[in-house]
């Protein structure tokens, strides 16, 4: 019984493994909670926007492949070129098919997490092509070698003192540098030149507009606006579910997503991009990957309407102690541990769900209105990941609840145990609980043997 | 069968209820007024300047401009370049490369509507159809007609023409940031380190 037996528990052990570290990516994640709560009460239809865009993305899930097919023809008439991906595979082959066919060699690329998702990184440079991510922070973690541990913050695991050496190995910035201004002016100047150099430029997008066929495309560093002005080559990735049926729809979703994530009133840049720009070409590759499978599920298509602010993270009591890294899967949190079993589908990625105390602080601040900590209770009931033995455990427990006279005879009998089993030892089940907590003093009764005893005098 | 038919296959597995569109978010009541408007863009980091009267817009944009590039490169669109009827600095060419703003310190162009809830301006493509101009420069400087600031984001999108649909339009809320690094904030990620509105009154 010793050892960890769930991918995040294992992971959080190697990832934050000093209290100092665990406090500072705690409040570091936690400020940007503070923010959007800031930035919210600031909004007097807030409430009214997340009940409206649940019920446009619920609409639009419900009849996606009309709209998929009317942002084809409209983008099309635009010029732009539409592709169709089922899986990760297919999404990788279009995007080198294109870069090779052009003699592409060098690529900068904006955040997304679809992308991430399917591979396309290792894929395309493994077959020699030099892909540069161009967000700071998903450059820090490029350079580290690693994943990125938060959708809108990637390297918010990462000190000034981490990305201070890491500049000065890659970017050439002074040994003991370690103000971020001057960091990030050094990153500006290494990027610029990729950006100028670039011959394609790979996106995401955070929006589709069926009605027009155009793009909407969000960062606050300017970066995909770089991205898609100076390459002649824009190639945008982005999976079915980013659909919105009209130009009035985009409108509720923006002023939900920024302030739900960093607490902006609006990011900095908000790019519609509806044909390719002169002399240019623009392809759109729509993947399903997945999610065609979770729309197709009662209990999770709603999953399908997250447009990837990260709030359920910020808010998210095992995120923020965790850290990212943890979850071992693309997108962290709670949104991560419901896609995972379904876009990911590993056994680890099966266990995600248990990662959850079900507090319901995330599905609190969902823009979206997800019922997340549903969701993860769900996939409890419709993927059980738990090992053989507790699965036996449980039945167990539930066989003896089921007799009442059995239940009060072994309670009686754990309460004799209970000194004893709330130390740690080999053989003790409890054990890998009491690693990271005390179980608590015994009130000596039962609550039924307590309500016999003072049932009459209350009355 | 080919991706395209696989991922609509797929997609039409999945049980259509009627689940019906619940229509248009009604635009809520907020300031549309330009102090709100500057207030808010103060606070995403930018500068407010004005409103001037449309006489007097052309000095104050010239002498700002000439500050901010202390003698180097201002690039202004054709849109800009015609309301502040100048013939003394750059006009973006039709044929422009977009790397050959690489060097450029100011950029100046119009934009067609103001946001007050969040700071932003919409830039069209008819506006700048040097998209790369805007995010190259050093620093930007937007010009906007007063009577063009709105409260909310829904009535910005309603008000624009058409035409932003068909090519390229960008809201642009302060100059470009980044809070990657331990979330300090720091103006000038990749794009302009500083932004600065002109209104005017027409």
């Amino acid at each position: 019984m010793s050892g960890p037996r769930f991918e995040l528990d294992a992971r959080a052990r190697s990832t934050l493994q000093d209290a100092a570290t665990v406090a500072r990516h705690d409040a570091a994640v936690w400020m940007l909670r503070a923010k959007r709560d800031a930035a919210v009460a600031q909004v007097p239809d807030f409430e009214a926007l997340r009940t409206r865009a649940a019920a446009i993305k619920d609409h639009t899930l419900d009849q996606l492949d009309h709209y998929l097919e009317r942002f084809e023809e409209k983008a099309r008439a635009h010029g732009v070129v539409v592709h169709w991906a089922p899986d990760a595979q297919a999404l990788c082959e279009i995007v080198e098919t294109l870069l090779r066919e052009r003699g592409v060699a060098r690529v900068v690329k904006s955040k997304s997490m679809l992308t991430e998702e399917c591979g396309l990184n290792p894929w395309l440079e493994a077959r020699g092509i030099d892909v540069v991510d161009t967000d700071l922070g998903e450059r820090i973690v490029q350079l580290e070698g690693e994943p990125p541990s938060h959708i809108i913050v990637p390297a918010i695991h990462r000190t000034r003192q981490e990305v201070g050496a890491l500049f000065h190995r890659h970017m050439g910035s002074p040994a003991g540098e370690e103000d971020p201004e001057r960091l990030m002016a050094h990153a500006r100047v290494d990027l610029r030149a990729r950006f100028l150099a670039a011959e394609a430029g790979i996106t995401g997008a955070n929006f589709a507009i069926a009605e027009t066929g155009s793009l909407v495309i969000v960062t606050n560093e300017g970066n995909a606006d770089l991205g898609t002005s100076l390459p002649p080559l824009h190639i945008a990735c982005l999976g079915i579910e980013k659909l919105v049926p009209k130009l009035d729809d985009v409108g509720v979703f923006l002023r939900l997503l920024a302030r739900s994530a960093t607490g902006q009133p609006l990011s900095v840049y908000t790019s519609f991009l509806s044909a390719p720009r002169a002399g240019g070409e623009l392809h759109v590759v729509l993947v399903d990957n997945g999610r065609s499978a979770l729309l197709a599920s009662e209990s999770h298509r709603r999953a399908l309407r997250c447009i990837r602010c990260g709030a359920c993270l910020n808010t998210c009591p095992v995120y923020r102690r965790a850290g990212g890294h943890a979850y071992g899967v693309p997108v962290a949190g709670p949104i991560g541990a419901v896609l995972a079993p379904a876009l990911v589908a590993t056994n680890a990625a099966k266990t995600l769900p248990y990662a959850s105390s079900l507090c319901g602080s995330c599905t609190a601040v969902c823009p979206v209105r997800i019922d997340l900590h549903e969701q993860l209770l769900a996939w409890r009931r419709e993927a059980p990941a738990l090992p053989a033995s507790w699965r036996r455990g449980a039945r167990l427990g539930a066989w003896v609840m089921e007799r009442p006279r059995l239940y009060r005879v072994a309670t009686r009998a754990a309460r004799r145990l209970w000194p004893l089993l709330a130390r740690p030892f080999s053989g003790n089940p409890a054990t890998p609980w009491l690693a990271a907590r005390e179980l608590p003093e015994h009130p000596g009764a039962s609550f039924a043997e307590r309500w016999r005893r003072t049932r009459g005098a209350r009355k | 069968m080919n991706g395209r038919d696989a991922v609509l296959a797929a997609v039409r597995r999945a049980t259509r209820s009627g689940v019906a569109h619940p229509g248009p978010h009604p635009a809520p009541a907020l300031a549309a007024d330009f102090a709100s408007f500057a207030a808010t863009l103060v606070s995403v980091g930018g500068e407010a300047h004005g409103p001037f009267p449309g006489a007097s817009l052309a000095a104050a944009v010239l002498a700002h401009a000439r500050t901010w590039a202390a003698g180097g490169r201002i690039v202004a669109e054709p849109s800009a370049a015609a309301l502040l009827g100048t013939a003394s600095i750059e006009i973006a060419r039709a044929d422009a490369a977009p790397h050959s703003f690489a060097d450029v310190a100011v950029a100046i162009a119009r934009g067609s509507v103001g946001v007050a809830e969040n700071g932003a301006v919409a830039v069209t493509g008819d506006d700048a159809p040097h998209r790369s101009l805007l995010f190259l420069a050093e620093r930007v400087m937007l010009l906007l007609d007063a009577a063009d600031v709105v409260g909310d984001l829904h009535s910005a999108m309603r008000v624009l023409p058409a035409s932003a649909w068909r090519s390229q339009l960008t809201f642009i809320s302060g100059p470009s940031k980044t809070a990657d690094i331990e979330q300090t904030l720091v103006h000038g990620a990749h794009g302009p380190r500083a932004l600065a509105v002109f209104v005017h009154r027409t």
